[in-house]
Formats: structure tokens, sequence, C-alpha cells
């Protein structure tokens, strides 16, 4: 690097040139008490453009905008430098080329042991592009703040809160001075006591994934519960190092409210279609109606054995005339119906089976082994009333003993 | 009804020519192996006639069990005894027949009181379970 | 069943130190299966499951803790259970793992009815039919790992 001329003022030593040639993403020039340039290092050179010949002996006005220039900007800057003795500012200088540069400037006065000002240091730093991000930020920010009713915070990679919004606060009736510095889980219910394995999961999936998505029960400052969906973004720096995450929540309890209700009908409406009607003692009768999935199935088995247990059922009649079309699969419901029925010690017997039900059973292959089957229900009955009979007569038999 | 042996904390009550043992409780798998041996010896040293075997108690029976019980069953009836596991819970009933545990040919009641009027049906029809 | 706290400190502090995240259960005695079949009892209570639905995975546990002690070299493996929540449903999760000798053809193991003298017998596809979620993997002198989930209402 060329040396340049420095301009001496008292005590400068070789020390202090080469530290000087050591900065370049400073300008630190020299200015004499009329603001005229009297020292140049390659900092500046690289901030402005201009060389050392080009530029020492002409005014420090050379840098300011033709506006700023037209309203005495300069002189103003150096005049307040010299009443405080330190003037910081930040504005548009221009380079050699013309390009605008933002850049914050920080003027010092150097004053004559008599008194008077015998000249400035003007630290100049090019924040253009930092500018640029900031203004940026700004924007974001104001974004952010703008959002009622969704949380949209900024956590550090530990998962401690760095910023809050309005949107959280509303949501959780956290004031920003209370959950900054805190760590997430704070926000978690005592349900969740797996929230540190959930949350570093989550911060591994949104890294891996570019994003993760959960939802669960968050808690509020007084207390109470809401059930939120959460999403996690990571946050990266220029070099792509993950230095924190944004999460962006919402109250989703309403909604997950109506879907319970809903499942809750559904399940009501089920058990209605489907009620086992107790016709004699120890006789029970399960209508199905309807198509028979295995959902429904199931449930129908259930609510079947626990009547069985409840009523001592010794027979069942399962009605299929309300059944569509026997296939497979409905066969296999029920045969599985009727053998859980048999654990228990009950014997079934299907009614209701029509003569194209009786055709699709033999086409299918479906074996029905040992269940017994009539077309009408009134046929099923005298059967079941024999089959009880029987059970009740033998029964009583005493004992032959040894 | 009186108590003929304790098979570790397995009871088998002897009543009239029949046994009944009860089952409850959560399993290990040595106790249920113990079972089949115990419950065999009692068969042939009472000679009796029938024997039931509740598993009113038990909350879980999964394959292994079941296996056990209808090998126990087959056994007794080689040594001329009715038997029929009484019961089994709604739960573990549909869970038998998911699983595909295999209890096809062994006679069931809902509970004891049904299982003995079984066992003399049986036995007064001639008609082996 | 969530108390209002001072600060937000108080509700970690006052979190029950007996509330177990997920339970490990260790299998290499038969006293292990029955450890298997009450944790994940406990578990499907608390996770609000039906009778049924408990039943069934606490059965499908008891079938795979077995197979881990009959079937893994040494009987040695573990159980992993917790709770899991998804959206609107809470239910229980197992993990079962063993460093035994492997299945070399899953495919056959999982068929219905298949049984080596008397061995896995319906343990695998009847577990699978017990559960909503069943995974399985297993290398060839490595070891086996089942997952399976059962959801409540």
């Amino acid at each position: 690097m060329a040396e340049y001329p420095v301009a001496v003022v008292e005590d400068l030593d070789s020390s202090y040139t080469q530290m000087m040639e050591s900065i370049t993403d400073y300008a630190l020039i020299r200015l004499d008490g009329e603001g005229v340039v009297r020292s140049w290092h390659a900092g500046a050179e690289q901030l402005t453009g201009y060389t050392a010949e080009e530029i020492i002996g002409k005014p420090v006005g050379l840098f300011y905008t033709v506006e700023d220039a037209a309203l005495g900007v300069a002189e103003t800057d150096l005049h307040a430098a010299a009443l405080s003795g330190r003037h910081e500012t930040e504005g548009w200088r221009v380079a050699k080329d013309g390009a605008q540069v933002w850049a914050s400037v920080v003027f010092t006065a150097m004053h004559a042991p008599a008194g008077g000002v015998r000249g400035y240091v003007m630290a100049a730093r090019d924040l253009t592009q930092s500018r640029g991000k900031e203004l940026n930020l700004r924007g974001v920010e104001q974004m952010v703040n703008s959002i009622a009713d969704h949380e949209v915070i900024q956590i550090d990679r530990d998962g401690r809160v760095r910023s809050w919004n309005p949107g959280a606060q509303k949501l959780t009736g956290y004031a920003p001075e209370e959950v900054v510095g805190h760590h997430m889980s704070m926000f978690y219910t005592d349900d969740d006591a797996r929230s540190s394995v959930l949350e570093r999961e989550m911060m591994a999936n949104a890294v891996r994934d570019g994003s993760a998505e959960t939802e669960g029960w968050r808690l509020r400052k007084d207390g109470t519960r809401f059930w939120a969906s959460i999403v996690l973004s990571p946050i990266r720096d220029d070099e792509g190092v993950v230095t924190g995450y944004v999460k962006v929540a919402r109250d989703l309890t309403e909604r997950r409210e109506q879907e319970r209700l809903v499942q809750q009908q559904r399940d009501e409406i089920m058990e209605l279609s489907t009620p086992v009607i107790q016709v004699w003692d120890k006789v029970l009768i399960l209508p199905i109606i309807g198509t028979l999935d295995s959902g429904r199935a199931a449930r129908l088995t259930e609510s079947l054995l626990e009547r069985i247990a409840a009523d001592q059922a010794e027979v069942v009649i399962l009605d299929i005339s309300g059944v569509p079309g026997i296939d497979s699969d409905v066969a296999q419901h029920l045969l599985e119906t009727v053998e859980a029925a048999r654990l228990m010690g009950t014997e079934s017997i299907l009614s209701g089976v029509r003569p194209d039900t009786a055709q699709s059973i033999v086409h299918l292959g479906i074996e029905l082994g040992s269940l017994r089957s009539r077309t009408s229900l009134k046929d099923a009955l005298r059967l079941a009333l024999g089959l009880v009979r029987v059970r009740a007569e033998a029964g009583n038999g005493a004992d032959v003993g040894v | 009804m009186e108590p003929t042996s304790v098979s570790e904390e397995i009871p088998i009550m002897r009543m009239g020519s029949d046994l009944l043992v009860t089952l409850q409780g959560d399993l290990g798998d040595q106790t249920v192996e113990a079972l089949e041996r115990d419950v065999t010896r009692e068969v042939a040293r009472t000679l009796a006639r029938g024997i039931l075997i509740d598993v009113s108690g038990l909350d879980v029976v999964d394959s292994f069990v079941a296996r056990v019980l209808a090998r126990l069953v087959r056994i007794v009836r080689l040594l001329g005894a009715d038997a029929a596991i009484v019961g089994i819970r709604p739960a573990v009933a549909i869970t038998l027949v998911e699983l595909g545990a295999s209890m096809s040919d062994v006679t069931t009641a809902l509970n004891a009181e049904q299982g003995m009027a079984r066992l003399r049906r049986m036995r007064a029809g001639g008609v082996r379970a | 069943m969530t108390a209002i706290a001072e600060s937000p400190l108080d509700l970690i502090a006052g979190r029950p130190p007996d509330l177990l995240a997920i339970s490990v259960v260790l299998i290499g005695g038969e006293a292990d299966m029955l450890r298997v079949r009450s944790t994940m009892r406990a578990c499907a209570q608390q996770a609000g499951l039906g009778l049924t639905a408990t039943t069934k995975v606490v059965t499908a546990g008891s079938e795979l803790a077995r197979n881990i002690l009959r079937y893994a070299s040494g009987g040695q493996g573990e159980a992993r259970i917790e709770e899991a929540t998804s959206g609107l449903k809470r239910g229980v999760r197992a993990v079962f793992t063993d460093h035994g000798p492997g299945i070399a053809d899953l495919d056959l193991a999982m068929r219905s009815g298949f049984s080596t003298a008397g061995s896995l017998g319906v343990g695998l596809p009847g577990s699978r039919r017990l559960v909503d979620e069943f995974t399985i993997d297993s290398v060839p002198g490595q070891g086996t790992r089942v997952a399976i989930c059962q959801w409540g209402r």
C-alpha cells in the first residue's frame, strides 16, 4: 500500500502512522480550524474514492450532497463539534464518483491551549449496507407490530424469547418485559413435561426442513390454557448459520372445541343408530342398519359385548336385513363379532338373510361355520328361545356325582 | 367348596366333582406355565369330571396365555374331564379375536354359574365339550 | 389442573418431579414383561384411552415384549413408552427395540398365521391388527425395532 503524505500534527510518530494505515473500514481524517482536509489515509480513500493528492487542501464540504452543501450542513456540523467538543451525525455523503454513501460521522474538536479550535478529527463509517438492512428491519418490525391476532416472535438458539409483538401479548396476556429473555417453556402446560424434548425436536426439524409445525396446549399468564398452532422457522446469518428462530402462533381453541363437539355428535348419532334390544330374558337383538365399516363394526361389537355382560345374555340375534350388501369385509366383521360373543359364552343367530344375501355369501365362499341363520326375525327368535330353554333345562339337571 | 391346593397365587377350588381355577391380576409367564402343570395334576388326583377356568380377573390375555389355556383344555379332556373357560371380559374377547389367537375349540361361558350349568349339560347330554 | 402462577418461573419450578415424559423398560426377564404391561396400561389411562383400546395396546405390547424376551439374543431389549399427542388426539406410543438376530423375511413374518414352531406365532401380525399405527424395521444380525401407537377417541 502506498504511503500517504500525512499532515503532521504535534506528537505524531511512526506507530501512529502504522495504526492509521491498518484502519481500512473507517475514515479518520484531520481537518483544520476552517474544515479543510489536512490528513488522509487508505481507509478514507476506500470510503470516498479520493486519493490524498486529490483531497488534501480541499474543504470537508466536498463530501456533502449538493442539497446539504447549499444548506450549510458542513458548517453546522463543525460548529456543533466546536461547541460541545463532540458531534455525532448520520447522513448521505458523496464519493468521488458521485455515488451516495450513508455515513455515520463523528466530529471531535481539538482545542488550542490558548482557547479556540485549531482543528477537528472526523471519523466516518459507511453504513450504506447496514442501513439498507436496517430499513428492511424497520419495515418488518412495523409489520410485525401491526399483527394483532398472531404471535410473531423471535427466539434464540436456546429457546429464549428475544422479541415480542402485540399479537403475542393478546394471545398470552404477557407484556414484553415479562417474557423477553425467558425460556419458551414458560408457556408449556404441566402436561407437556416432555416440552424440552419437543422443542429440541421442533428446532431440529425447522433447521432440517425449513420450518416445523405443531399443535398443542399452551399457558396464558392467567393460568388458562389455549390450543395453539405453532410454526417455527430458522433465522440464518449471511453465512447460513442458524442464529435463532421465528415463531408464529395462533389460537385454535375455538376450532378445536368445534371439532370436539362435531366428533361428540357423531359418536352420539352412532350410538342412536345401533341400539341393542333385549327382547326376552337372556336374548338380545342387534339390528344392524346401513353399511358396516371396521370402525362401526368395532363400536357395535363393543356395545354388544357390554350388553351381554350386563344382561347375562345367552343368545344374540344379529339382524342384517338393514345391511345393503354383504361382501367379504362385512362378513368378516360379522364373523368376528360372533366369535367375540362366543368367547363370552353367547350363541349368535343371523337373521334377515335375504335370498340375494344367501347367494352372495355362498358365491363369495364365505364360511359361516356353525353360525345359524334365518330369514325372518320371528324364526330367529323362536330358535333363540329354544336355545335358552335347552340351556335352562339341562343346567337344572342334578349333578350325577362321583 | 374347599380349597384343594394353591399353585403359587392361583387358587384351585373343588366343587363336588368339578374344579374351579381362578386367575386374576397380572400373570407372569412362569406362573401361567405352572398353571398347566398344577391343574393337570389336580384333575388326575381328584378324578375331577369338569374344570372351569375363571379368567374374569384378567384384563389382558395375550396369545401366550390363550395358547396355554387352549392346551390345558385339550390335556384335561384327555384325562376324561370336561373343561370351560369362563369370564372372558368384553375388551379381552375383542382383543383375542383381533389377535387371531385361536380358541375355537374351547368351550366358554359368561361366568362360573353359567359355566357350571354348561358342564352339567354336557355330562347329561353325553356330549363332550 | 393448572395453577395460576405469580411469574413464569413458578410454572417451571412447580412441575411435579415424578411426571415421566418417556418410560424406558429394559427387557431382560419375566418381571420386565409385567412392568411393560403396567406401564403401558398407566400411560393409556393417562391418555384417556377407553377400555378396549387400552386392552388392545397393552396386549400388543405384551406380545412384542415377549418376542424380545424369547428371541432376541440374551433376551435383551427395551421398550420406550410415552404419551403421544397429535392435534385433537391423545394416545400411547411404544417402541420396542432389540439387538437380536433380526427377521430375515419381514413380509413372511408379517403375514397372518405365520408361525415357526410355535415361536413368533401370532405375535407380530396379530399385534399389528390391534393398534392404529405399526411400523417394523429389522436388519438380520443387528436387531429389530417395532413402533406402535394407539389413539383414543
